[in-house]
């Protein structure tokens, strides 16, 4: 690795939920200024492991650091893209409100929103197509808009590292084509991107580093090492048997 | 509160009455809009209960009726009540909604059996403790307005100081817990909301009826605005309105405030869930019916045109059978079509006239457009989020566009 110092490292991480682990010992690095997924089957605590990153859910033992500094003082460093079914779309807010939310950070919550702010805004309103969309109510998007909404407020923080939670799911395929690139375009910044996936065609073309993940750390590298028929028979267990081919394992992953 | 006072063309009495349900109604009504929006409404109906044992125990305790005390009395089994409901929620597997009814119901037992006893105890003071059931505006006098006054303009600051993190987090918690905000003392001070706002109506509106006036405002207000910033003040006028109506209401007629407010509430929530532009009911039919209507004809048209080019003009029972429509439905379609000129009967046989043809051609293109659009419309890589009209591709998505889409078209079917 180029990079010395990791995005995002996570250190021996547990949590739980009643007594059952969702994530046990987990270890992770994610490097810096690279796109990464991370993959694994349904419950494998992939949308739980981002939580615990940024201190949502209660966790057990471990440590995470972000650019080497603990994750709970470097919270201003990340940007997080939730799951799109996490609120209610029937909210009374625009779309630029929304977005303009990610700036409330770095303005202060009292402090009124300055120029160079709402260009800001605009600008990531821009970036990801929505210009146009500004003024609506959100409940009018489409799914698709929705989420390129949530990544705009986003990249409103200016943040050098993107934590997103299945942004893809359920978005037609002219949107995850478009934001794909999108985030590319971020990488090649220099920004860091972590992305929980669960398409393993489109991880191989865009993504550089994986974490394969079932509630431990399966394998993890650049996408060619770590995205093998091998260590996915080993992620998806019983339901990818020994003899399984390539080419059903990869339709296996296509179908969640 | 004197200048406000003042400033009603009503005598004194009423005009203190008036004052204080138009405070009442500000705060339940901006208040209430939180619980609304967070799908906690009964958490608000829970908690006016709640107060009630909270009144009882502070004339208990003091002998005395000033409301401040039996307030702070109301304030304080609010609270603890507020804290059983999230407890139960975090500690056990049981439901919030279970969660509230049990501490709706058993709160509200209590206060009710300890009500029973004062009155039948021999404490002359105790007349008009029951006004805390149903609510009286009639008894309102300044110093309750006053101290009204104090605690409204305490928490609709609090709110304006808080307006950003409260936003973020109502609308989503999640995101605001990775800025660094602490969600869950927000999440409390919403619910500490709800408080002040029962203790400030308690009296006036009482324990049972109070849910009315944290959610009708919100609900009302809904229907017309569409931003937070203008939801709350929208709300607080609302419930000015509807505790001011109420009050002077009740007074007049010597019933409670509680049931004549929820009356009054309801009228406005009626009138604005029904008429509302965009989000009403009726607003909402209407854009089914002409739907429903232009799906109906456009469906005629098509078949007519397919019709036509399979053999000779259809019968009227020709097309049905061909479309699957009913015929008192396929009528109705063809109704329109001959008011529009679009189609003439010779003999029992449907002819689509110039103008018809035209239209189906266009309807058919219109289509072939669409549905080039769900085939190929990725391939088209817009710069942007737009998203076409369905009967529109063309003008929603501009020429050079449609024009491509064809070409894909074209190419797939060559």
């Amino acid at each position: 690795m180029n990079h010395p110092i990791a995005a995002l490292e996570i250190k021996r991480l547990t949590a739980s939920y009643s007594s059952k682990p969702v994530l046990w010992d987990v270890d992770a690095t994610f490097p810096a200024g690279r796109m990464s997924a991370i993959v694994g089957p349904n419950g494998a605590g992939k949308s739980t492991l981002l939580k615990a990153c940024l201190g949502l859910v209660p966790v057990d033992a471990g440590q995470v650091t972000i650019d080497g500094r603990p994750a709970k003082s470097a919270l201003d460093r990340v940007a997080y893209v939730p799951q799109r079914d996490a609120v209610d779309w029937d909210f009374p807010i625009t779309v630029g409100e929304v977005v303009e939310m990610g700036r409330y950070p770095s303005v202060g919550w009292l402090r009124r929103v300055r120029k160079e702010d709402r260009r800001i805004v605009a600008e990531c309103l821009e970036r990801v197509g929505m210009s146009a969309f500004a003024h609506r109510q959100i409940g009018q998007l489409s799914g698709g808009q929705r989420q390129r909404v949530f990544i705009a407020r986003a990249l409103a923080q200016q943040a050098p590292l993107l934590l997103m939670d299945e942004p893809f799911a359920g978005v037609d395929a002219r949107t995850e084509v478009a934001l794909l690139e999108l985030l590319g375009g971020l990488r090649d910044e220099g920004r860091s991107i972590v992305v929980v996936h669960h398409d393993l065609g489109t991880v191989r073309s865009f993504f550089d580093w994986a974490l394969l993940l079932n509630v431990r750390t399966i394998a993890q590298g650049p996408v060619g090492e770590t995205i093998v028929a091998e260590q996915l028979r080993r992620a998806y267990g019983a339901t990818a048997a020994a003899e399984t081919s390539d080419d059903e394992l990869e339709e296996l992953a296509w179908a969640r | 509160m004197g200048p406000l006072i003042d400033l009603w063309p009503l005598s004194y009495t009423d005009s203190v009455v008036a004052t204080g349900a138009l405070l009442l109604g500000v705060v339940a009504g901006v208040l209430g809009t939180f619980a609304v929006l967070r799908g906690r409404s009964l958490v608000g109906d829970a908690l006016a209960h709640a107060a009630l044992p909270g009144v009882c125990v502070a004339f208990l305790v003091t002998g005395a009726k000033d409301p401040a005390t039996l307030l702070a009395g109301a304030a304080c089994a609010g609270i603890v009540g507020a804290f059983m409901m999230v407890g139960i929620e975090r500690s056990t597997r049981i439901k919030p909604d279970a969660a509230i009814g049990v501490v709706l119901s058993v709160f509200f037992s209590l206060g009710i059996v300890l009500l029973t006893a004062i009155a039948a105890g021999d404490n002359a003071n105790q007349a008009g403790l029951e006004r805390y059931l149903f609510g009286q505006a009639a008894g309102l006098v300044e110093a309750d307005v006053n101290l009204m006054a104090i605690l409204a303009a305490g928490s609709l600051g609090l709110v304006l100081a808080l307006f950003r993190p409260l936003k973020m987090t109502l609308f989503d918690a999640g995101y605001a817990g990775a800025t660094g905000l602490p969600v869950r003392a927000l999440e409390l001070a919403m619910t500490g909301f709800l408080v002040v706002a029962v203790v400030i109506g308690l009296r006036t509106v009482g324990a049972i009826l109070m849910v009315a006036m944290l959610v009708t405002p919100a609900v009302a207000a809904r229907q017309f605005v569409a931003r937070l910033a203008h939801l709350l003040p929208l709300a607080g006028a609302v419930g000015a309105f509807v505790g001011v109506t109420g009050a002077l209401a009740s007074s007049r007629a010597e019933v409670p405030t509680g049931p004549v407010i929820v009356l009054v509430g309801f009228t406005v929530v009626l009138l604005s869930v029904l008429l509302a532009p965009g989000r009403g009911v009726a607003w909402r039919a209407g854009r089914l019916r002409r739907e429903r209507r232009r799906a109906l004809v456009d469906g005629v048209l098509l078949d007519l045109e397919i019709a036509s080019h399979g053999g000779p003009p259809p019968t009227r029972e020709e097309l049905a059978l061909a479309s699957g429509r009913p015929e008192r439905t396929l009528r109705r379609g063809v109704g329109v079509l001959h008011g529009r000129g679009w189609v003439k009967d010779e003999g029992g046989h449907l002819v689509l006239t110039a103008p018809g043809a035209a239209a189906a051609h266009e309807l058919v293109a219109r289509r072939e457009e669409w549905s080039a659009w769900l085939e190929h419309g990725w391939k088209l890589r817009l710069p942007d989020a737009r998203e076409p009209d369905p009967r529109d591709v063309r003008g929603s998505l501009g020429a050079e566009a449609a024009d491509r889409l064809a070409a894909f078209r074209a190419e797939a079917t060559a």
